[in-house]
């Protein structure tokens, strides 16, 4: 099995560079038979790549040790679940991973588009091999084949990071990698688009669901990992801007950016340029983000690059694939320059554009707070690093200007909003905006920027509410409707704007979450058993913890753990009781892994870190003389807002993308394209 | 026409916003990024130059961690990663991250003030035991 892999692997290749050529010539040439075989190449990449991938597996889960990827990320008494994971558990691995997710996502848009949108067809196959080439060369020839053996079989692995054995951690890549990957459908249907001339809006239309698709796993991966970190990291916090995870959010601020934008070409013909950039950048980037997590360039400013040969081959590609995009952009500029033009400045349009401009901003700033240490060494010899308080400072208000729009755009009107429009819409928002930030101040919360992020977030909520209730009441006033039934049919009939209103309001949430962080209050003590920390929240609560001492169990790929118990009493009541660990896993000895307690609660999360033993060993050994520790309690408010945000972004993205009945067809749709303005006009008048 | 010029003037604005935003976000919030090599020499150089944040890349020295006693102030050396005869001590109060240790090779990057006295008063503690990511063969072996 794990020969098999290997070989499929080196077959994938000249398949897919044959597929790729098939595809452009097929193209070009308007040969048939040729796209033909280009659509079996893809498949039978995809088959290929299910082998290599099965072949790692295979080797991971039978400790295969004498493959050197195995190990370094296995050894014998790693779960099978972890062993399972090891797939993507380092570069090596996650090269092959992404090829197989690209696989995946290119057969499915070649299988779907099998009998229609055939004009794009050869071209994409093209993009997409292209691609998946790129990879598999990489994979092949630059140092990281995940089947390299080594001289001898080792007796056991050096076994799995231990901060990476967290449930968080095994779904957060991969879903990351989903959300990558996905983004490569609506690329390569764009560059189909400049390549045959085929330059209205079909190739969005087309791709709509895929955007969608690949703009929801990067918004979920994105929370997995601030969930891993809140749980794993120890200090509380979920969001470090650290070069990884800023590489992470580039791509899906502008994807954001981009689903936006398409709106505005969909109804109004504009922004065809940009919209072909936006696309473009956002592939990039998401080439750039897999590039930045796995060649460790950013950390090791001031050593080298662990393997150049894979930078250098990553930045090149990169490099002719801007150059390619834009040369194809400038040959089309001609044809794709708009018929329309910004009508007024308050209109919808012109929000969406600011909202575009300031994803964007967003993004260049982030951009470059992660390179800067790269830019002023490179300029002046002298590295400079800007860390979190510069990427605070910039992406907070930047934050709150999306947040203003995210209230904004979903109710002025296309082209022209009359004042009328403005009043009647705004009016009940901006006082329930107003007063709960008076309520909040009257209750003596003075910190400003919280205060304007809890009154942006009401107005906002308000607004949505309102367009539902107004939607629901129009549909059922018309058709003659109960409310239950309007609402339903409201939203099936429409489902990408009012899923897109239901992102909207877990956006919202999160943000709010994020201004929590404000009220964070924390108590460190050093406790002998039967000793207590007191610590009150915000929200007025007094929180009392006794500690009861440690405890040392044992179990699963751990060599040694000390638990350590604490009653709570809330506000003098019996509360739920929390742990805090320490725990040793084999062949990681030296690095002892500290395990949070989280009670979590609506409002406000009771997080304890068992920060030091003092005597560890003695403690392992349940001595009872060796329980004095160190504590440090917190109270994270509006932390679990993170979380649920993400299931309302969850349930918004899964109305907006549900297929909708005989809506497949791209005749259809274009009808509706034209229908839909009106209609939506209607609903909200 | 009125109004596609109000409009170009809010594009504008917004651009220059966030430039202002990063423009100052940046020489606020700036440090250098140093070896313990250049930050000596830049000492050495300044004097005054003990009073700027800076964020240090280096490697804990074997051994050279203690901890006070039922206390969050932990006192470590960190050495320069070609150079070892240049070194500093270093003071931290807060927790340190998992991966922080002193008995395998660990890259830290500090983040703080070197102060008159010699010893760096460090803030934020990163640490990354790279070696412990992936192993060369001979490491396998042994």
């Amino acid at each position: 099995m794990i020969l098999l892999g290997e070989l499929a692997l080196w077959i994938a290749l000249p398949i897919g560079v044959w597929g790729a050529v098939a595809g452009f010539v097929g193209g070009r040439k308007d040969r048939g038979d040729l796209v033909l075989s280009a659509e079996h190449s893809v498949y039978a990449v995809f088959f290929l790549l299910i082998l290599t991938s099965a072949g790692i597996i295979t080797a991971f889960v039978t400790d295969s040790f004498e493959y050197w990827y195995v190990a370094n990320y296995s050894n014998r008494e790693l779960d099978t679940f972890y062993k399972v994971s090891g797939l993507w558990a380092g570069q090596r691995g996650s090269l092959v991973f992404w090829a197989l997710l690209l696989s995946f996502f290119s057969s499915a848009a070649v299988f779907t588009n099998r009998t229609k949108n055939r004009e794009f067809i050869p071209y994409v196959i093209g993009v997409l091999l292209t691609i998946s080439c790129f990879f598999l060369v990489v994979l092949l020839f630059a140092d990281v084949n995940p089947f390299e053996r080594l001289p001898f079989a080792p007796a056991d692995g050096r076994g799995l990071n231990p901060q990476l054995q967290n449930y968080w951690m095994t779904i957060h890549p991969p879903t990351l990698y989903l959300g990558f990957t996905a983004f490569t459908i609506p690329f390569a249907f764009a560059v189909s688009a400049l390549l045959s001339g085929k330059l209205d809006a079909r190739w969005i239309v087309i791709t709509r669901r895929w955007i969608l698709l690949s703009w929801f796993f990067l918004a979920n991966g994105i929370i997995f990992g601030m969930r891993w970190a809140y749980e794993m990291l120890g200090w509380g916090g979920f969001w470090f801007w650290d070069p990884v995870e800023n590489a992470s959010l580039l791509p899906w601020l502008t994807a954001t950016a981009f689903l936006h934008s398409i709106q505005i070409q969909e109804n109004r013909g504009m922004l065809r340029v940009w919209n072909m950039g936006l696309v473009t950048l956002t592939f990039l980037l998401t080439i750039f983000a897999t590039f930045l997590t796995r060649s460790g360039l950013i950390e090791s400013v001031h050593t080298f690059a662990e393997n150049t040969t894979i930078a250098f081959i990553f930045l090149t590609f990169m490099g002719v694939l801007a150059g390619i995009c834009v040369l194809l952009i400038a040959w089309r500029y001609p044809r794709l320059k708009s018929e329309n033009q910004i009508q007024s400045f308050l209109s919808r349009e012109s929000a969406f554009l600011f909202n575009n401009l300031i994803l964007l901003g967003a993004a260049f700033s982030i951009l470059w707070g992660t390179l800067f240490p790269l830019i002023t060494e490179g300029l002046t010899g002298q590295a400079i690093a800007v860390g979190p308080p510069f990427f605070n400072r910039v992406n907070l208000p930047i934050g709150l200007a999306l947040m203003a729009l995210m209230g904004i755009g979903p109710v002025i009107a296309w082209r022209r909003a009359s004042r009328r429009n403005l009043v009647k819409n705004f009016l009940m928002p901006v006082i329930v905006g107003a007063g709960v930030v008076a309520w909040l101040f009257l209750q003596g919360v003075r910190h400003g920027m919280a205060l304007l992020t809890f009154g942006l977030a009401a107005f906002v909520l308000t607004v949505i509410v309102v367009e539902f209730v107004k939607g629901t009441k129009a549909r059922a006033r018309i058709e003659g409707e109960g409310h239950l039934v309007a609402f339903y049919h409201l939203v099936s009939r429409n489902r990408r704007r009012w899923g897109g209103y239901i992102v909207h309001v877990g956006v919202v949430m999160i943000f709010t979450a994020f201004a929590g962080v404000a009220f964070n209050r924390e108590v460190t003590q050093t406790l002998d058993p039967g000793e207590t920390i007191t610590i009150e929240s915000p929200f007025g609560h007094e929180y009392v913890l006794t500690y009861q001492g440690l405890s040392s169990p044992r179990g699963g790929n751990m060599a040694r753990q000390a638990v350590a118990l604490m009653t709570v009493e809330r506000n003098g009541q019996p509360f739920e009781p929390l742990t805090a660990e320490k725990r040793i896993y084999f062949k990681w000895e030296s690095s002892p892994i500290t395990i949070v307690g989280i009670n979590s609660m609506l409002l406000e999360d009771l997080y304890l870190i068992l920060d030091n033993v003092n005597d560890l060993v003695g403690a392992f050994d349940n001595d009872a003389g060796s329980q004095r520790a160190t504590f440090r309690v917190q109270i994270n408010v509006l932390v679990g807002w993170i979380w649920y945000g993400g299931f309302v972004v969850t349930l918004g993205g899964i109305i907006a993308m549900w297929p909708s009945r005989g809506s497949t067809t791209t005749a259809s749709r274009s009808k509706t394209k034209t229908g839909g303005k009106r209609s939506a006009l209607a609903v909200r008048g | 026409m009125k109004d596609n010029g109000r409009f170009f003037f809010g594009l504008g604005g917004v651009a220059l916003v966030v430039t202002y935003l990063m423009w100052t976000g940046v020489s606020e919030t700036m440090m250098y990024y140093m070896t313990p090599v250049e930050l000596m020499a830049r000492v050495e150089q300044d004097p005054t130059f003990h009073q700027v944040g800076v964020k240090v890349s280096g490697r804990v020295e074997l051994g050279s961690w203690t901890r006070e006693k039922d206390e969050v102030l932990h006192r470590f050396t960190v050495v320069d990663l070609l150079d070892e005869s240049v070194r500093f001590p270093v003071e931290y109060r807060d927790i340190l991250p998992d991966t922080f240790n002193d008995t395998e090779t660990v890259d830290v990057v500090v983040e703080g003030r070197f102060r008159e006295d010699g010893v760096f008063e460090a803030t934020v503690v990163l640490a990354k035991c790279g070696s412990r990511y992936e192993a060369t063969a001979e490491e396998l072996l042994g």
